[in-house]
């Protein structure tokens, strides 16, 4: 069976400080969503997710890049690298880093959600027929992804997956499920080329995108739901999940 | 009811060149045995790239094998990846019809179109198009198999007038069908006279709606062959054991296997936003656990209703409730991930077919012809459709 290797300890220094469960949803209006998914050399699938994770085969990584108009915390951009994994039998994917465009943003997506969000600027350009997205942190380019053809889809034909965060909680050292709902108006695939990426500004010098697979740009609504479980990083999901006070397993 | 063995030739890791020859010899020590107990059918699916859930990349060798080792149960193809990247038309209709002939027309033809990226994605195929090429297949592989000048021009493959040889042992062709993961895929199959071959563990409310549409559909299809195949066979697991608790010891963890390593997968939809694909794989599209669905990465997707696993008293009454829902047919994985030892596969094996199967089928019986699929008359005279 495919399990993670890499250090905890390593992975917990970049962990995020989720400072209490919140009870209530937190609703993103007027978002734009970028997907991009990438494959990944499988050399490097098992360290880079820690114990309590199994990789994909292949392995895979999704990028995002959100453009929110409107929020509890305000207009921002936010991007996220993912690790695609399996989380007992479910599909997650592990943040292995994220950044966003205001502080109010990036206090209120660490101590709600457990994202390790850090300030940067981040470009959402998008055009008729073509898209780009960039990410720049500290004068330093670590992401340019540019897009062209832009297809119309169903408005269920893009799969999101459930993220998961590693962070600091009041139940110690955990994997923070997110469970986010996405509600779509409009939908597209388009042909992305990745330009520039960052693997270690992503979290992970092995992080590869070597192979686009494809990549989606959706105009919805985001409604994350208050935290339900979370699952010790060094141990499997079916011993090591543990349901937050409030809630209850299905 | 017929009764069959179901191969993905899953391997654990960590992988080496004599685990995978134990779990080919294994397989095919079974495959003599169910010979001799009277079951049905051997399937062996056909996958590529997909770690540990399944090594069975090359099913027509196996299935030659299996063939050249046996003497009365039936061959089940199942299912051939119908996109050109994967197979081309013309050696899936050769390859077939050798392996009829060589199995003295024991051949069952099971076609599919793949679920995983991973692999998909590994013979860059686009998704978007598998059903269509899936549709073009089963529509030509027929006219291949008995028209001494076959010519073609669609969106999959085109040729000019060829006599694709061999031609299969079985007139005029062998029975053909579908593998059903998604719902709707029965309705497909049914539209085309085609049978059903259950590939996922769906629960008994959801297997009775899709049977009952199936056999109401079929009624009026437009048969793409020479035969209409009117069968719907589910799949399921097989741990039998005199005592029930000793069986779920046994069975259940192997059950659990076959599901994480099935949950490793990178299905189409996760990787690539499409049309083409609803649902997010084949455990996940139909399997429904007894325990109520829940978010909980905690809780193992539990076993499906309906499960082969358990005393013989137990099978019989699971197999009667599968046949009281319009199921003719059940094909059992027997092991997953070598979890069972190979004396435990065949003991379970043994009593499946002295307890259980008589109870469905006299002793006489479990050696005629299996079935009789009924010919489509006007097959043959009319001229094939040619796409220009």
């Amino acid at each position: 069976m495919l399990v993670g290797t890499a250090s905890v300890d390593d992975l917990a220094v970049s962990a995020a400080n989720l400072t209490e469960f919140s009870a209530g949803a937190v609703q993103f209006d007027d978002v734009m969503c970028f997907q991009v998914i990438a494959e990944m050399r499988n050399q490097a699938r098992e360290a880079i997710l820690p114990p309590g994770l199994h990789p994909t085969v292949p392995a895979a990584l999704s990028l995002q890049v959100w453009r929110v108009g409107d929020s509890p915390w305000g207009a921002f951009n936010f991007a996220l690298c993912r690790v695609s994994c399996r989380s007992g039998v479910r599909a997650r994917g592990m943040t292995t880093a994220a950044y966003v465009t205001t502080e109010a943003a990036a206090s209120n997506l660490a101590s709600t959600f457990g994202y390790p969000a850090r300030i940067a600027d981040i470009g959402f350009q998008q055009n008729f027929d073509s898209a780009r997205f960039t990410v720049s942190s500290a004068d330093h380019e670590i992401l340019d992804i540019t897009c062209l053809d832009p297809q119309p889809l169903g408005l269920n034909d893009v799969q999101y997956t459930g993220t998961l965060n590693l962070a600091q909680t009041p139940l110690g050292l955990r994997l923070v499920q997110l469970e986010e709902q996405h509600q779509a108006s409009r939908v597209e695939r388009l042909n992305a080329s990745l330009r520039k990426f960052d693997a270690a500004a992503w979290g992970n010098p092995l992080l590869d995108p070597y192979w686009i697979v494809a990549s989606s740009l959706c105009a919805e609504t985001i409604v994350c739901s208050p935290i339900r479980f979370v699952c010790r990083p060094d141990e499997l999901a079916f011993t090591g999940t543990e349901a937050v006070a409030g809630s209850s397993r299905g | 009811m017929k009764f069959g063995i179901f191969f993905e030739l899953s391997t654990p890791r960590p992988f080496s060149r004599e685990i995978e020859w134990r779990v080919y010899h294994n397989a095919l020590e079974q495959c003599r045995l169910a010979d001799e107990l009277g079951f049905d059918h051997v399937w062996a699916v056909e996958h590529h790239f997909l770690e540990e859930y399944s090594h069975c990349s090359a099913p027509e060798v196996f299935l030659a094998a299996v063939a050249a080792q046996t003497r009365r149960i039936r061959i089940g193809h199942g299912a051939v990846v119908c996109v050109p990247e994967m197979n081309h038309p013309i050696r899936v209709a050769e390859r077939a019809a050798a392996l009829d002939i060589l199995s003295n027309g024991r051949l069952e033809f099971g076609t599919a179109r793949s679920s995983t990226w991973t692999e998909l994605g590994g013979f860059q195929v686009n998704p978007d198009d598998t059903k269509k090429t899936w549709d073009e297949f089963v529509r030509v592989l027929p006219q291949m198999w008995t028209k001494d000048a076959f010519e073609w021009e669609g969106r999959a493959f085109s040729m000019p007038s060829r006599n694709v040889l061999p031609k299969p042992f079985q007139d005029p062709h062998p029975p053909m069908w579908v593998t059903v993961t998604s719902p709707g895929t029965e309705l497909d199959a049914a539209d085309r006279g085609l049978g059903c071959l259950g590939v996922s563990a769906a629960g008994f409310d959801e297997q009775e709606r899709r049977t009952t549409e199936y056999h109401r559909r079929i009624q009026c299809c437009d048969p793409v062959g020479g035969l209409v195949n009117d069968q719907v066979h589910t799949m399921n697991f097989l741990y039998c054991h005199e005592d029930y608790r000793a069986a779920r010891d046994v069975g259940v963890p192997m059950v659990n296997a076959f599901n994480v390593a099935n949950s490793h997968l990178y299905w189409t939809r996760e990787a690539h936003p499409t049309t083409a694909y609803q649902t997010l794989g084949n455990v996940g599209a139909a399997l429904k656990p007894r325990k109520a669905v829940s978010d909980d990465p905690g809780v193992a997707r539990g076993l499906p209703e309906g499960v082969g696993v358990g005393d013989p008293d137990h099978l019989i009454a699971t197999i009667k409730r599968w046949e009281s829902i319009g199921v003719t047919g059940i094909n059992f994985l027997l092991n997953a991930m070598e979890m069972v030892s190979q004396e435990d596969v065949l003991k379970s094996m043994r009593l499946f077919a002295s307890e259980v199967m008589p109870v469905f089928r006299a002793e006489q019986d479990r050696f005629t012809a299996v079935y009789t699929p009924a010919t489509v008359h006007e097959f043959g005279t009319v001229v094939p459709e040619v796409r220009r």
